[in-house]
């Protein structure tokens, strides 16, 4: 497998190269306009890799995306939830679909809670073992945090049924074997996280499950009350990148 | 770039006046190339100081174009020789597909996966071009042994009526030597992943 991480540190957001070495083919998810289209290509050429699929664990309101922009310099269309409300066409996943790269192939599971359309990809390297070995979080399971429910939703009562579908999806990653790696959408400061981010930007499932703080809470209500009350502020212009990250026409 | 110009262009390679670097990873060069380009996947990292040595051990007056299936790619490599000051002469950025849309010739190497090939073992001679050293954890059974190195001395030892399915550790000794042996006029395909993957599926091997 082919595993290339790419950051933007100045907001925290991760991306990622992710590669077939036998068949030379590669996704990349999350894909960030600080990092630009041409360095994802030319990532992946360095890797002997031709980009085959293009896909996004959620529509971001933190960060300016380059999912299409790059899918279009591919000739490929956009993963996205079936639930994202984008203005665009797009190639809709479902829970349990998988994306076959060759020996190494991505499952979809839909981790809904920051977003109604937050998807994870558990990553499989079957050259090593039939069980996944990484999981892409997204913006459910942080390094010592989750994420925050209140960006893509207009109520404060949308917020709280958002916590309480987070607290089932950051759950569901406790089925998960202790070794298999967390690597989320982003860390450190990211304005997506709680206060207990860390800056490291990969974990496992093992070690958040014993350290990590949200994790610890095994009470829907609890988990709620401590996520909506250590809310930071919304990161700056969050409608309007959500809005350009849709596809919509956004006034200036 | 125009049709003429693109004909003009596959004269100049096939007469020997223009070398064409194909600049994409050396595996999709494998499955499918222009005859006698020259493999050269560009990266950032030291790829044009490397082509202007190569360049510079060349007969002279050989003029560069470069071949890719990528706008960006294409771009960033023609400006990167070009601050070596070393001129390129024309770009393809269409890639093998617009390529032979026009009409104009390819080496096709077959990628073979290690399920196909144990599937239909009974169609291909095996060549397994790793170094003796490599052979003992196991060979795909009735292979040919023929390190890489030698086998422009050993060709003759083929049968031009067989088709070779071409086997090293990964895959990428293969490639350069199933790209040797099908510019020569030998049907071949090439073990995609390499004994990692036919040992990793748990597929026959022989020892000794």
């Amino acid at each position: 497998m082919i595993w290339v991480p790419l950051y933007d540190t100045t907001q925290g957001c991760s991306s990622y190269v992710i590669g077939d070495e036998v068949t030379g083919r590669a996704v990349v998810v999350d894909p960030l306009e600080t990092v630009g289209v041409d360095n994802y290509l030319l990532t992946a050429q360095e890797w002997g890799l031709a980009i085959s699929h293009v896909l996004e664990t959620h529509v971001h309101a933190d960060h300016r995306s380059v999912a299409r922009a790059l899918a279009e310099a591919v000739g490929v269309e956009v993963g996205l939830s079936h639930r994202a409300p984008v203005s665009y066409p797009f190639r809709p996943l479902r829970e349990g679909d998988r994306l076959e790269l060759g020996q190494v192939a991505l499952e979809v599971w839909e981790t809904p809670g920051h977003t109604e359309d937050s998807l994870s990809f558990l990553v499989y390297d079957r050259l090593r073992a039939p069980e996944p070995w990484m999981v892409l979080t997204g913006d459910s399971l942080f390094v010592g945090d989750v994420g925050r429910p209140d960006l893509a939703v207009a109520s404060a009562e949308g917020a709280e049924a958002a916590a309480a579908q987070q607290y089932q999806s950051v759950r569901r990653f406790l089925s998960l074997p202790d070794y298999v790696e967390v690597h989320p959408a982003h860390y450190g400061a990211s304005a997506c996280g709680g206060l207990f981010m860390s800056k490291k930007p990969h974990s496992t499932i093992g070690y958040e499950r014993k350290f990590n703080r949200l994790l610890q809470i095994s009470d829907v209500e609890a988990f709620v009350e401590q996520q909506l009350r250590l809310l930071k502020p919304p990161p700056e212009g969050a409608a309007r990148i959500r809005g350009e990250n849709l596809g919509l026409v956004v006034e200036a | 770039m125009a049709v003429e110009s693109l004909n003009m262009l596959w004269k100049q390679v096939e007469e020997g006046s223009v070398v064409l670097l194909d600049i994409r990873p050396q595996g999709a060069f494998t499955e499918a190339h222009v005859p006698g380009a020259v493999s050269a996947p560009y990266s950032r990292m030291g790829w044009a100081p490397a082509v202007r040595r190569w360049l510079n051990s060349q007969p002279g007056g050989v003029a560069v174009a470069l071949f890719g299936d990528n706008r960006v790619l294409v771009e960033t490599a023609k400006k990167a020789l070009e601050q070596l000051d070393v001129p390129v002469a024309a770009t393809f950025e269409g890639g093998v597909a617009a390529w032979q849309a026009e009409g104009l010739p390819l080496v096709r190497i077959p990628n073979l996966t290690a399920d196909e090939l144990v599937k239909n073992l009974q169609h291909w001679k095996v060549i397994d071009v790793r170094e003796p050293y490599e052979w003992r954890s196991g060979t795909i059974p009735n292979a040919l042994k023929i390190p890489l190195g030698e086998l422009p001395h050993r060709i003759h030892e083929l049968d031009p009526k067989a088709r070779y399915a071409i086997v090293c550790a990964s895959g990428n000794r293969s490639q350069a030597a199933a790209a040797f042996l099908a510019e020569r006029g030998f049907e071949v395909g090439n073990l995609a992943g390499g004994m990692s993957v036919w040992l990793g599926s748990g597929h026959p091997i022989e020892r000794g």
